[in-house]
């Protein structure tokens, strides 16, 4: 009983001050079973390749645990039909189910973890589009009882003018929100979307915004060349009243402001994200009467050779803020001590080309990924497609293992999740033989 | 009784006759200082009831329950017609980090609901165990003490006849709990869950859940008022 009651008292704590928390610090503050110690596996959402293996989209799970004689391999792997552009996933609240989404054919598939070991496929959703012309399902961000998705465009031009989606937990469309457009508290909504951050004490979801399908599905090389096309990036940020599901405010952040993160710290209000084309770090906070405001505080790399931010990771304490960009295949830790005016301490090339970056609750191991798009990756020699794993004692990144995806036939690795083995049986597994509580 | 749920009700330990019997509300006095870590919802920032709609999220599950009397009913009987605030409980949840944070939240709502006969004629409180095999009618009874019988506000104390009838209702609400292993793979007292409070709807639709970061009194209320004046709309 003391133990169920440490695990809520963690959760309580963990979820200060947004009564925010998850295990990798950038999941849903409404998620349960926060993994604060040591991941035992890291699930990783992979694009499949065409002549490579069975070509097929994926989710393969690496076994992340030290002290397993499997550690650093893969140890499941499994493959949905067809490739659709595998991106994002995120779990349910109750951390149960892994949702993940493909942004071309806009299926998502859910997956139930209650043996994180072997994942299960349990259910296809394929009805997006058809029932609310959003296109590109993105970011899937978990509330109370139901899932919120960000969509990335829309059936009718595949630009980047999209919606928000509710979905309950069994899968159902509930409600959709379209994305800001025209003047918004001053500023004027572009109706993209991209990533969604909610701080629940404030009654206050932060989101960004990217670019529709006709973009994220373009060659890069091509795409660059295209001047109408790179006019077609988001510029913006929107705030909502999270109750209420309505957009209050607009705020303009150039360059295609991608995955937004609130600091974690108790009494802390303010959010960062990081601009892909222009290669800022942008600061969302109160200013003294209360309105959201966004400012750009910092710079990552030399903007003029477009490194490409392509995502970001807080420390647990809000005090620090990993960088990757893809083109430099870097890996940048930022002092985020006064985030006014964040600086750049550490960086490191970690691969040819890098995509996402996970850490552990507790800051000590890093997690890096190799894939952005299919049709943005690297050609050739740099097309790696690697996990590698860190270990990070506030120094130095040293490698623990690494997951050549290439060489083992499995395709592009994408997003990643971590999971541990759970402590218990559902009341449902129980049923069948064994009693329930050892009451007597 | 089938079997399985015979089973079930087995295993209720001899222990559950020492179990808190304390009314709710003592509970929560005893416990009267919030969790430091928790960060209380701001509900200025919330809207004004009736300026915002909330989405029918799911259709909230039917199933038997039993009355603290030990009379089965349908909790589809329990639900028609009226708002509800749907927990699941179990009644020796007692550590002050845990629990009360709910209970303070219900015991508020109860509070205001007897502030507010208009709209405590349209609500209700619904508090469902998570433990039949321990939490028996007469024990919801205790639990429930003087509640049950206020006639001002209706609160429910239900359990059910066995961890079979319990099932259908956790998982058509989403109330994941599950139950800790010994060294051994014993099955332990420890059942982890995530805190959810659900809102009802009178055609027992599922309006709104609340889990740990945005459970406030002041928020449930504005639901319910929201859904009374959606209701009054011929």
């Amino acid at each position: 009983m003391t133990r169920r009651w440490i695990r809520t008292a963690a959760l309580v704590a963990a979820l200060s001050p947004l009564a925010a928390g998850a295990d990798e610090t950038c999941n849903s503050p409404y998620m349960a079973n926060l993994v604060k110690g040591q991941e035992d596996f890291v699930h990783v959402w992979t694009l499949g390749v065409k002549g490579m293996g069975d070509g097929n989209d994926k989710l393969v799970t690496i076994d992340a645990h030290p002290k397993s004689k499997n550690f650093g391999k893969v140890v499941h792997k499994l493959s949905v039909p067809g490739r659709g552009e595998a991106h994002h996933m995120g779990f349910t609240d109750d951390r149960r189910y892994l949702w993940a989404g493909r942004l071309d054919d806009n299926k998502i598939f859910v997956f139930d973890l209650v043996n994180p070991e072997k994942p299960k496929l349990v259910r296809t959703i394929d009805n997006l589009a058809s029932k609310t012309g959003f296109v590109g399902p993105h970011t899937f961000y978990a509330m109370p009882g139901r899932m919120l998705v960000q969509a990335l465009s829309n059936t009718k031009d595949h630009g980047g003018v999209t919606g928000l989606v509710l979905f309950n937990n069994k899968g159902k469309i509930v409600d959709k929100y379209p994305m800001p457009v025209g003047d918004v508290g001053g500023a004027a909504g572009d109706g993209y979307g991209y990533d969604i951050a909610i701080n629940p004490a404030k009654n206050t979801m932060l989101t960004s915004s990217f670019t529709g399908w006709n973009n994220y599905m373009m060659d890069l090389g091509k795409l660059v060349k295209d001047a109408e096309a790179m006019k077609r990036f988001g510029n913006t940020m929107a705030v909502w009243d999270v109750k209420a599901m309505k957009a209050q405010k607009v705020l303009a952040v150039p360059g295609a402001p991608l995955e937004i993160r609130w600091s974690l710290k108790e009494g802390d209000n303010w959010a960062v994200t990081a601009t892909a084309l222009t290669s800022k770090i942008w600061l969302v906070k109160q200013d003294a009467q209360g309105q959201w405001q966004a400012k750009d505080v910092a710079t990552i790399g030399d903007p003029a050779k477009i490194p490409l931010p392509v995502d970001i990771s807080i420390t647990a304490d809000g005090k620090g803020l990993w960088v990757n960009t893809f083109m430099d295949g870097t890996t940048r830790y930022f002092d985020l001590s006064n985030p006014e005016a964040p600086k750049q301490t550490y960086a490191k090339q970690t691969g040819r080309q890098v995509n996402m970056i996970s850490q552990s609750w507790d800051g000590k191991r890093v997690y890096i990924t190799s894939s952005l798009l299919a049709n943005w990756d690297k050609k050739g020699e740099d097309n790696e497609q690697v996990v590698r794993a860190y270990d990070w004692d506030g120094k130095d990144l040293k490698l623990a293992f690494e997951v050549d995806f290439n060489q083992l036939q499995l395709g592009r690795a994408h997003h990643m999740k971590f999971s541990v083995r759970p402590a218990g049986k559902t009341l449902g597994q129980l049923q069948g033989g064994t009693r329930v509580a050892a009451l007597q | 009784m089938n079997r399985a749920a015979r089973r079930w009700r087995l295993v209720a330990p001899a222990a559950a006759l020492a179990c808190w019997a304390a009314p709710p509300s003592a509970h929560a006095a005893k416990d009267a200082a919030p969790p430091a870590a928790r960060v209380e919802p701001d509900v200025s920032r919330l809207p004004a009831p009736g300026t915002y709609k909330l989405p029918r999220l799911f259709a909230a599950p039917d199933g038997e329950v039993l009355r603290p009397d030990g009379r089965r009913l349908r909790l589809a009987q329990v639900l028609a017609g009226r708002l509800s605030v749907v927990s699941f409980i179990y009644t020796y949840c007692r550590d002050p980090e845990g629990c009360p944070l709910a209970w303070r939240a219900l015991d508020a709502v109860h509070a205001a609901l007897l502030a507010d006969p208009a709209l405590a004629r349209q609500a209700q409180l619904v508090s469902i165990s998570f433990d039949p095999s321990h939490d028996t009618p007469e024990q919801m009874r205790l639990f429930g003490g003087a509640r049950i019988a206020d006639p001002r506000v209706r609160w429910w104390f239900l359990t059910t006849a066995s961890v079979p009838r319990l099932l259908p209702l956790l998982e058509g609400f989403g109330q994941d709990v599950s139950v800790e292993l010994d060294a051994r793979g014993r099955p332990t007292r420890t059942l982890n869950h995530l805190l959810k409070v659900f809102v009802v709807d009178g055609r027992r639709g599922v309006r709104e859940v609340y889990g740990v970061p945005t459970l406030a009194p002041q928020a449930i209320l504005n639901d319910l008022r929201t859904l009374a004046l959606e209701a009054a709309v011929p």
